[in-house]
């Protein structure tokens, strides 16, 4: 049972009940599946996480050019490789999980106050601005290779499987949902704060990194994707108040007003009906996979999109960098469920006894369902992919100078062991960008062993160290990164976590 | 000695070594301080207000004529009202009240009566009465009356099989002199307490 349908029950109603199957399956719907006792437990649990995600900024790893997955951050980064290939499934690994507003610790600390009490606290504290993303990312294969007869081109390509959510933090609903209306009579609770995004898709991409002079790489990176699993709630309206009033019938008014809703689903309507069909849970599961395994294989909803990325070298020391990535579109027009709530209602109790006003009894879940249809349709519809930019400037020095080591490719100038600069990174989001700022230091403490320390900057973090380790054994190379390592000591105080590892075979 | 660093035997070790202690880092960061066993401690008390009935009665309208008198008006009513009866009522419903708030310029007091009818139709749980004071006539200031019915977990729990409520109004000695307006308003305050 939930708070929907007690929500609906609450309100007494004549003799004739609404009998709508799609209001009653909605309701249901709502009961058994949405608000369940578990989903319950784990939505709370997940509000009460909200703390601040950095999405897909992937700071350590932008302008590291040792390892071959810079160029899937700037197809124009400035490489040094003659082929590589990535281990598959384990070339790139990443995990990004990031909560704005607060963080595990705020609830769970232990200490003497009440749980409740500090949920409270933390529910005040969230704002409808506060969000929880998580990002993930597979590598399933990467492979590149300098063009032979043109060593100034590298070409580059690789599949990998990437699953991105962001949910804003439904203040205005916690609220009502924790708290109930009681203290909140005459505020608005604005449909508009649900918005959220989740996507699952795979993604094959090849592009080529081209160097035009001594001073100016270019890239560009073409990809389609195929979408396994989309939905989508974005640019709701209509609000919903419970007004005290004086001159009216009753006590209250209860109010919707020019609701419109809508949550667009795709990949959703099989897994559905798989679920429906199937009684075996093995045989579900493995419907389910067999579904989502061929949408991968450019069976699902498709899109295409571009990275675009260059390098200028100012100097021979200072290095300007800029990115684009994800300039693309998906059109989504196959396995389409989209639900569009909208209308107005009014609710100000039961005219009773109903000969007084000689009018016809009164039917709230007839007029609720009148008012507030609940339509569903398969319209096409297209999204964005999340775009994402970033730059960095990059000033180096302490060039190698062990002539004793032939450690570096002869003929090449050797590289240098230091350098320092600073990166800018932003991504659009449904409500608005999301912005990072980092200091880096780059140090290479032997030709075999490279590092990265990080230092990022964003509206929500003030002391974010990330570091990034790549090292070479013979042709194999392995990375590994994560930031906010001076968390690392409480992690639960951690308002992102983020970490990217995997091995190539370079050359 | 370069020549030592970069042995690969050396190459080997140190990368080892280096990836070993951040990886070792990464996954065996600590949780201080926390205990999430207090998640079975969380619950929801959330207090939802609903309006609940009304009603309003103007002499001008109900008079046929001035010599009509009924020594006793009774009218009633029956509403849909299966809330006690779902599961998460008697799960968690803890309380609930009901305020009613009559203003009357009739110079009659009037009964107000409701109670609970099952499936079947027959009364369970206890049967509310309430008196609402007289006016002082049309035209004057209305007489407040506010009467507040609690229905604790005891009484949600008789109850909890009821699919109807029955309400009805009774005024006496009515007469087509009797002028003015009575006017119901009321509300239910439910208190849930949701424990994870």
């Amino acid at each position: 049972m939930n708070f929907s349908l007690f929500l609906c029950n609450i309100l007494p109603r004549r003799k004739e009940k609404g009998k709508s199957p799609a209001f009653r399956n909605f309701v249901k719907l709502s009961s058994k599946e949405v608000i369940g006792k578990k989903v319950t437990s784990t939505a709370l649990i997940l509000i009460l996480c909200y703390s601040v995600m950095y999405s897909q900024n992937k700071e350590m790893l932008y302008d590291f050019t040792d390892i071959p997955q810079s160029l899937l951050l700037n197809p124009g980064a400035d490489t040094n490789f003659n082929y590589h290939i990535g281990i598959p499934l384990l070339s790139h690994v990443n995990l990004n999980i990031g909560i704005k507003g607060a963080s595990l610790f705020d609830v769970f600390s232990e200490d003497e106050d009440n749980i409740n009490d500090k949920i409270a606290h933390t529910l005040n504290k969230l704002t409808n601005n506060d969000y929880l993303t998580i990002t993930q990312q597979l590598e399933v294969f990467n492979f590149g290779w300098k063009a032979n007869k043109r060593n100034d081109i590298y070409f580059s390509g690789g599949i990998y499987q990437e699953f991105d959510a962001i949910g804003y933090f439904p203040k205005d609903f916690a609220v009502l949902a924790y708290q109930g209306n009681q203290d909140y009579v005459n505020e608005i609770f604005r449909f508009s704060k649900l918005r959220g995004n989740a996507e699952l898709m795979m993604v094959y991409h090849f592009g080529l990194t081209k160097k035009v002079n001594k001073k100016l790489i270019l890239g560009l990176r073409a990809k389609l994707y195929s979408s396994m699993f989309h939905v989508r709630s974005n640019k709701n309206k209509g609000f919903f108040t419970t007004l005290e009033v004086s001159d009216a019938n009753n006590i209250y008014q209860h109010i919707i007003s020019n609701a419109d809703i809508t949550i667009k689903t795709s990949g959703y309507a099989s897994l559905k009906e798989i679920y429906e069909n199937e009684e075996d849970d093995g045989d579900k599961i493995d419907e389910s996979i067999n579904s989502l395994v061929g949408k991968s294989l450019l069976g699902g909803n498709l899109g295409f999109g571009i990275d675009l990325g260059g390098t200028f070298k100012v100097n021979n020391r200072t290095n300007i960098t800029a990115s684009l990535n994800d300039l693309g579109l998906v059109f989504y027009n196959k396995d389409i469920e989209t639900y569009q709530i909208r209308g107005n209602y009014v609710f100000e109790g039961f005219d009773t006894p109903i000969q007084f006003s000689g009018q016809a009894p009164q039917n709230f879940l007839d007029e609720l369902e009148e008012a507030t249809s609940i339509d569903e349709n398969s319209d096409p519809y297209i999204v964005m992919r999340p775009l994402k930019l970033n730059s960095s400037i990059r000033y180096s020095f302490n060039r190698y100078k062990n002539d004793n080591c032939d450690c570096f490719i002869k003929g090449k100038q050797l590289p240098f062991m230091d350098s320092f600069g600073a990166q800018v990174f932003m991504q659009f989001r449904p409500k608005r960008p999301q912005f990072a700022g980092s200091l880096f230091y780059l140090k290479r403490f032997f030709p075999f062993l490279r590092t990265k320390l990080t230092y990022t900057i964003d509206e929500y973090s003030y002391y974010n160290v990330g570091f990034v380790i790549s090292a070479d054994i013979n042709k194999i190379n392995f990375y590994i990164s994560a930031n906010n390592l001076l968390d690392y000591n409480n992690i639960v105080k951690a308002r992102n976590i983020s970490m990217q590892l995997g091995f190539n075979v370079i050359m | 000695m370069y020549r030592h660093f970069f042995s690969k035997k050396y190459k080997r070790y140190l990368s080892l070594t280096l990836f070993g202690f951040l990886w070792v880092f990464q996954f065996t960061s600590c949780v201080d301080d926390v205990d999430f066993e207090q998640v079975h401690l969380i619950e929801l008390n959330p207090v939802y207000e609903v309006d609940f009935v009304y009603a309003r009665f103007d002499t001008d309208v109900f008079h046929q004529s001035s010599s009509v008198f009924v020594p006793e008006l009774i009218v009633n009513d029956t509403l849909d009202y299966d809330l006690l009866g779902i599961d998460f009522a008697t799960k968690h419903l803890v309380r609930v009240e009901l305020t009613f708030e009559f203003e009357n310029t009739i110079q009659r007091d009037f009964e107000f009566h409701f109670g609970f009818l099952n499936v079947e139709g027959e009364r369970i749980g206890p049967t509310y009465h309430m008196i609402a004071d007289k006016g002082n006539g049309g035209g004057t200031s209305p007489v407040k009356t506010t009467r507040q019915i609690v229905m604790n977990n005891v009484t949600i729990d008789e109850v909890e099989t009821a699919t109807k409520l029955v309400s009805s109004l009774r005024l006496k000695n009515v007469s087509g002199t009797l002028k003015g307006i009575f006017e119901l308003r009321s509300k239910g305050s439910y208190f849930i307490n949701y424990q994870l």
